[in-house]
């Protein structure tokens, strides 16, 4: 069945890309906490630069612009279908 | 070793190339002259250059084709540029199913009809915009599977290929992101890795030598004085 083919491997393959835009993501934002905190307090101390990452990885954890990620399975899906109909409509 | 990586590069752009020209989505301007089915029986290789049997059905080694056949405006550089002539071009009419190329079409035998009410003579001609994908060969006996006809009204149409343009400018976007994702992995993950490896091996080395150099002071307490 050619649609369970497509349903199953497109998972796969959009989940492949959802992780790996994840690590990115993830990186990113780390990289730009790190370079805040040591722009903020120069020669601040290691523990304190710890926390202030570890909070703001939090935060960034639970919010709005990691669900964006999510957008990977989405736009995907709508483009299809959006095919779909736009080939077969009369 | 420049020339072999100067080989491969050309290779792979020919490659990803012509993959490219073969599955994007193309638009001819043309005169619909008749629409036929003809029985197909594939070869080995040429089996490569047809989709798969309609959605609904079985798949047999040999099964009927729907052709289109048309008068068809010609073109230079890819459609870029029109050109003042027309010449004979047969488009086959078949359902690409759900995997590839990704048209998704179910829809040819609605085509096919489509096709044959669009029938004109070169007296009246009634222009159309084929958009199809794939390659005519006439050694290989293979077709461009045509995925759309819609009429227009004169053979100077513009056609923008919008959904080319979108596709190319998605493709340099994922090349970008691509990129700075692999700079990223670099920076933050393998170079820290390789720093803390090569230490490792700077340990082991100094150990090793400092070692070798205790045991050459040792034989050297052999050596006659």
């Amino acid at each position: 069945m050619g649609l369970v083919k497509l349903v199953v491997f497109g998972f796969l393959f959009l989940s492949v890309i959802y992780l790996s835009i994840s690590v990115y993501s993830r990186s990113v934002r780390r990289e730009k906490l790190e370079k805040q905190w040591d722009a903020d307090n120069p020669g601040g101390e290691q523990a304190d630069r710890d926390t202030y990452v570890e909070q703001g990885m939090a935060k960034y954890e639970s919010g709005f612009r990691k669900k964006l990620i999510v957008l990977v399975y989405i736009v995907p899906t709508v483009a299809i279908v959006a095919i779909l109909y736009l080939t077969n409509a009369n | 070793m420049r020339y072999v990586r100067m080989t491969f590069r050309i290779v792979t752009v020919i490659l990803l190339g012509s993959l490219l020209h073969y599955v994007l989505p193309q638009h001819d301007i043309a005169r619909v002259t008749s629409t036929e089915v003809i029985r197909t029986d594939f070869s080995g290789f040429n089996r490569w250059f047809y989709a798969q049997a309609d959605s609904g059905n079985t798949e047999l080694s040999t099964r009927d084709l729907r052709l289109i056949n048309t008068d068809r405006q010609k073109t230079f550089l890819l459609g870029f540029i029109p050109r003042d002539a027309t010449g004979v071009m047969v488009y086959r009419n078949e359902d690409s199913g759900w995997i590839w190329p990704p048209y998704f079409k179910f829809d040819s035998s609605d085509l096919q009809a489509e096709a044959a009410s669009l029938v004109s003579t070169a007296a009246e001609p009634q222009w159309v915009v084929v958009t199809h994908y794939g390659w005519r060969n006439r050694f290989f006996s293979i077709y461009p599977n045509a995925v759309g006809i819609r009429p227009v009204e004169g053979p100077d149409v513009r056609v923008i290929p919008w959904f080319n343009i979108s596709f190319f400018i998605f493709l340099i976007v994922a090349w970008l992101f691509l990129r700075a994702a692999w700079a990223q992995f670099r920076e933050r993950s393998l170079d820290p890795m390789m720093d803390k490896a090569s230490h490792q091996m700077d340990e082991v080395n100094a150990g090793l030598s400092e070692r070798r150099s205790r045991l050459r002071r040792w034989l050297d307490t052999w050596r006659r004085k």
